[in-house]
């Protein structure tokens, strides 16, 4: 089991100084709108994945006007309390603790303490280029699989070596193929791993994400969910060697698991052109809720779920379905953030789980 | 911060300029010296013109040195067809402390890394190839820092000397003494595995 019993802010976002006590298993958090619902989701966020989930630049997360800032949370996993803290010092450098033991790495923090996120923004995964996708779908991976994460972080750092490299040939007009050689050989191993992992971790996701949104959607439609790789039609060392002059020309890697793609259609159609806007959200509610799911499975616990701002949008009934399904068919820890108080307690009325209420000023 | 002499910002600024040192550092260590005896300061700034004027790098394996063969290279003690591949003159420091190697070295003076503009041709790699070829060496160590960069330096050499007669072999990477496998990341946790020993050969050490 995992659960967040407490945590407190020090100068993160537009906390100087503040401190939340999480005691139900299911919490609520109101306020008007900039009131800072967003950011307190946010700083949990920074305690699983030691960042942001909106930025990819910690100074963003700093008070206005202040330099460093420091997450602190109280957690229990599996029966032990643990303290995890997150901190910016003055000088930018980022720090990741748990019960006093600092990280080397971030990178072997994460999967520690899973987390799911819904927000507004999520949309991207869907309407986006591949890259958010691929994004999607590393941040579950990485999660459940830490050879995975080491992999993709070696690949990418020898594919920005690569692609260094063939920008410098073109510039200098001199090419040492047999450095290329090297780099190849090195980002075939990755490339192989993480496709293949990619491949049977899809196989059986994928469908669960289909059966979910016609549960969802109530009703069956014609929506297939396919994983396109260029690994499928040979090796990565056979994709380089293929691609190499085409890559010295173009100066950048062409061929790769960094081209992968998770095609979305509709009947013959791409989803994201001719689906309404409750297709999408349901969409996005049936990846999200197949990675909770996933999670819970591999891990034996429920990662912490944070909803920003689902709500809006949705008609009543919806609402009272997508809250049953995440408070009551999950027994994971839930945060909801919402601007309209009345209607969030009327319908945690409905469902009947005890729950807690965070109101920000 | 505000000087009353010029003389003494020219010398805080120049000390700060010195990796790890601060402004504040830089004040203390200048007006440590102004408490010196005159002679004691001259004495200091010369050892260390010195130091730089007259230090040399050893043409054969390029780590420092006083004349043109540094002293690891010219101890005959030493098992000249043992060479052990290393980033910097730091490296030779920390091995040669350990008092366990015999052989000699070669500085590469880094590792191969496209993006921050370091190639082959920055390296002494052609100079160890030449080296390699002249001395017949039986064995090459590579004593790399455990990166993506470090490999790619040790493949790339490895891929020039294709054919010839030379061992090569690196430093043993794994679970490091004292520490424990839980925190051991999965990476090295499964290279430990694979590159298992013998518990004889552990056992002699």
């Amino acid at each position: 089991m995992l659960r967040l019993d407490s945590i407190s802010l020090y100068q993160f976002k537009n906390y100087p100084e503040s401190a939340f006590a999480f005691p139900e298993r299911v919490m609520c958090i109101c306020g008007r709108n900039g009131a800072g619902k967003t950011n307190l989701l946010d700083a949990i966020h920074y305690l699983c994945f030691t960042r942001s989930y909106f930025t990819r630049m910690d100074a963003n997360n700093v008070m206005q006007g202040r330099s460093g800032f420091r997450v602190q949370g109280q957690l229990r996993l599996t029966g032990k309390d643990e303290t995890a803290v997150c901190l910016l010092r003055e000088t930018g450098k980022k720090e990741m603790m748990v019960n006093g033991d600092a990280y080397d790495k971030f990178s072997r923090h994460i999967g520690r303490y899973t987390c799911v996120v819904i927000a507004p923004d999520d949309a991207r995964v869907i309407t986006g280029g591949s890259e958010e996708r691929r994004a999607f779908l590393d941040a579950l991976l990485a999660q459940l699989d830490a050879a995975y994460l080491q992999q993709l972080i070696i690949y990418n750092k020898v594919l920005q070596q690569r692609n260094s490299l063939l920008r410098q040939f073109a510039e200098q007009g001199r090419r040492d193929l047999s450095l290329l050689d090297v780099l190849d050989a090195q980002l075939a191993d990755a490339g192989d791993l993480i496709a293949e992992k990619r491949r049977v971790f899809l196989l059986d996701f994928l469908p669960e994400v289909l059966r979910l949104y016609n549960l969802i959607a109530e009703q069956e439609e014609p929506l297939m969910l396919v994983y396109e790789s260029q690994l499928q039609h040979g090796s990565m060392a056979e994709l380089l060697a293929h691609a190499r002059n085409k890559d010295l020309q173009a100066q950048r890697s062409t061929m790769g698991i960094h081209r992968d793609e998770l095609d979305f259609k509709m009947g013959h159609l791409p989803f994201r052109s001719i689906a309404s806007q409750g297709q999408r959200k349901s969409l996005l509610f049936a990846l999200k809720l197949s990675e909770l799911e996933v999670l819970r499975r591999e891990k034996g616990f429920a990662p912490l779920l944070l909803l920003d701002d689902v709500f809006e949008k949705l008609d009543e009934e919806r609402i009272g379905n997508l809250l049953k399904k995440v408070c009551v068919e999950n027994d994971g820890q839930i945060f909801i953030t919402d601007t309209n108080e009345e209607r969030l307690k009327l319908q945690m009325k409905k469902i009947g789980v005890p729950y807690g209420m965070i109101r920000v000023e | 911060m505000q000087f009353s002499s010029a003389l003494l910002e020219n010398a805080v600024n120049e000390f700060s300029r010195l990796p790890g040192i601060g402004k504040k550092t830089a004040l203390r260590l200048v007006l440590h010296l102004l408490k010196q005896d005159p002679k004691e300061v001259e004495r200091f700034s010369e050892v260390i013109a010195k130091m730089r004027q007259e230090i040399k790098f050893c043409q054969r394996c390029h780590n420092v040195s006083d004349g043109d063969i540094c002293s690891v290279c010219a101890n005959s003690m030493r098992r000249q067809e043992l060479i052990c591949v290393v980033e910097s003159i730091r490296d030779v420091i920390a091995i040669e402390s350990t008092q366990q190697f015999s052989g000699t070295y070669h500085v590469l003076g880094g590792v191969i890394s496209p993006l921050d503009g370091i190639g082959p041709d920055q390296l002494t790699i052609a100079a160890l190839l030449q080296r390699i070829e002249k001395e017949k060496t039986e064995e090459l160590i590579f004593a790399l820092s455990p990166t993506i960069q470090g490999d790619t330096t040790i493949y790339y050499i490895q891929k020039k000397l294709t054919g010839k007669q030379v061992r090569i072999t690196t430093i043993a990477r794994g679970i490091a003494f004292g520490g424990e496998l839980e925190y051991a990341d999965e990476l090295t946790l499964g290279r430990s595995l694979q590159n298992r020993m013998p518990v004889e050969k552990y056992m002699n050490h």
